[in-house]
């Protein structure tokens, strides 16, 4: 799948050696962020962020462990109302609505903003109920046409064909890296229009990190997608926009290739070149 | 992370010296050949008195084994009785004392897991919870002999029976919060993420993720339960003649038991060891078909 690069896209060396690919044109936002701050009991964990999820590209997120990347997407999907003494001000509007509102209705919010987490997270049960757990709790499907949607979203998490003969089987029984490209095909098979990714890729061996990332790049074709990660190389080559956090503060937000071979800030920069983190 | 390389020298390790390393070999060899003994000694000795108990009963209980023990009620002694309207109010009893507590227990399990965190209510609940848990079945007689005999003029099963699932409740209550507490909230959270509402993650998810520790914890219950005297006695009372009544007293294999085996007739006191060996199979039986059962779907 690398071979083909369309024109807009472009092949370029960063720091280091990273190779970068990504178009240069940033899409409208889909969801804009704006001077979002979020408390952990007292302890504000992210200080003023403003960024835009650009629609149908990949923002990658990066930065040291703890500077608020993994927080920041647990507030897009509203996770953290699952814990009191967490809460976030500030705003971030999708389609015109706040999503931190409190008005706005959970359930509904997070059909339309799908998150995969760090560990894969197969539930208890066969392959094909765990793709359909999350169908049948937002649309009244058929036999036949819930069967349609699970091979649809097996076949987008490129897992179809590792997995078509044992549908029935336990999920339990799936290496890491199928389960991982499990639970995203489990997020793809609600129709969300945003997909979070918490380090997908980080507990898995390099050939499933490398299949994850040829799906990113295939998904964001239509969908808007997040993805926090340790790993340079992967933000490097799937995200169209990255944006560096440190502390709390989203510092620094530029296309890939930008932030890689020209970040404006110093702290950027000694980040990306590894001087630090 | 750039930094150039570090002048400062390795702590030399103990191997470094080979004279304290074997005499510090040895010396851990010795403590772990001591502490060996004396766990084996333990296990062995906690393994012959269960074997002797086991032993002393099969033997005991597999000679006074034939058909009429399960077709003939108790009757006068010398007059070949059995001990099937005690075994048939046993399983009336167990089984429905189980079917009332387990779901109330499932049901405060959830609440103190998935709902009460460390609030005080929830900690007020585990504390009495756990009281209840190791509190003399005795009293559990005592206070359903106030509640549900007294009022009504009378012994009865469904008495016996409400005094079993008072004590399945604390059982099922302890078992099903902590085998809940064992799900990784990673686990929850990728549900909720699906935008699921947090009583089907429970239900769909949770009990799922959890079921082979809730349904020990059942099982646990059924064995206790399943050999309780105390509890029945001011409850159920027992019963001479045949009766599947729940409003009237009702026989049951322990309280047989426990008005055979000091009696000073020969049959009642071999009966007394059947219907104990009876007991002790039945929940072993229960056990392993759990089990099995369990492990062929997983």
């Amino acid at each position: 799948m690398s071979t083909t690069m369309s024109g807009q896209q472009s092949q370029q060396s960063g720091y280091g050696g990273v190779q970068i690919h990504s178009s240069t044109e940033i899409n409208a936002a889909k969801i804009s962020i704006e001077n979002v701050d979020f408390f952990y009991g007292d302890n504000r964990a992210l200080k003023s962020v403003n960024l835009n999820l650009p629609d149908r590209q990949v923002t990658g997120m990066i930065g040291p462990s703890g500077c608020g990347k993994s927080t920041l997407l647990r507030v897009l999907n509203r996770m953290y109302d699952l814990y009191p003494g967490q809460r976030a001000t500030g705003a971030a509007m999708m389609d015109g609505q706040n999503i931190i509102s409190p008005d706005t209705d959970l359930n509904t919010l997070r059909a339309r903003i799908g998150m995969v987490f760090q560990k894969p997270t197969p539930f208890p049960m066969t392959i094909y109920d765990n793709i359909a757990f999350g169908v049948k709790l937002h649309e009244k499907l058929s036999k036949s046409q819930m069967d349609e949607r699970v091979e649809w979203s097996l076949t987008r998490g490129a897992l179809w064909t590792e997995v078509k003969d044992r549908l029935q089987t336990s999920a339990m029984g799936l290496s890491g890296g199928q389960q991982q490209r499990l639970c995203i095909a489990r997020t793809i098979a609600v129709r969300p229009e945003v997909i979070l990714l918490d380090e997908p890729t980080s507990a898995l061996d390099p050939i499933s990190t490398l299949k994850i990332e040829e799906l990113i790049d295939e998904l964001k074709h239509d969908f808007t997608i997040a993805i926090v990660t340790h790993n340079m190389q992967l933000a490097a080559r799937c995200a169209d926009q990255v944006a560096f956090f440190y502390l709390g503060e989203m510092v620094e937000v530029a296309p890939a290739a930008q932030l890689f071979t020209a970040p404006k800030e110093k702290r950027t920069q000694d980040y990306v070149t590894g001087r630090f983190g | 992370m750039s930094a150039s390389t570090s002048s400062v020298e390795l702590h030399p390790g103990p191997a470094k010296d080979l004279a304290v390393a074997r005499s510090l070999g040895r010396r851990r060899h010795r403590t772990n050949l001591i502490v060996k003994t004396l766990c084996v000694t333990a296990t062995a000795l906690g393994l012959l008195l269960l074997a002797s108990i086991l032993f002393t009963l099969l033997w005991n209980g597999f000679g006074g084994l034939s058909l009429s023990v399960f077709t003939n009620t108790t009757k006068p002694p010398g007059s070949n009785g059995g001990l099937l309207n005690a075994i048939v109010g046993t399983l009336i009893q167990t089984g429905i004392g189980t079917l009332i507590g387990t779901p109330i227990g499932l049901m405060v399990g959830t609440y103190l897991a998935e709902y009460g965190g460390h609030s005080a209510l929830s900690n007020a609940v585990r504390f009495v919870s756990d009281v209840l848990l190791s509190a003399p079945s005795i009293l559990i007689g005592l206070f359903i002999y106030q509640l549900a005999v007294e009022p009504f003029g009378g012994f009865s099963g469904i008495a016996g029976c409400l005094a079993l699932a008072v004590l399945v409740i604390p059982i099922v209550v302890r078992t099903t919060e902590d085998m809940l507490r064992l799900i990784p909230s990673s686990l929850r959270e990728a549900a909720i993420g699906l935008g699921a509402p947090k009583w089907k993650v429970i239900v769909l998810i949770c009990y799922r993720a959890a079921k082979d520790g809730i349904v020990t914890g059942i099982l646990l219950a059924i064995a206790r339960i399943a050999g309780e005297t105390a509890p029945l006695l001011f409850t159920s009372l027992g019963n001479l003649n045949w009766s599947v009544s729940l409003g009237a007293p009702m026989a049951s294999l322990p309280v047989t038991i426990y008005q055979y085996a000091g009696s000073a007739f020969e049959d009642w006191v071999q009966l007394a060891w059947v219907g104990a060996l009876l007991i002790t199979v039945g929940v072993l039986a229960l056990n392993i078909a759990a089990r099995v059962a369990l492990r062929g779907r997983s």
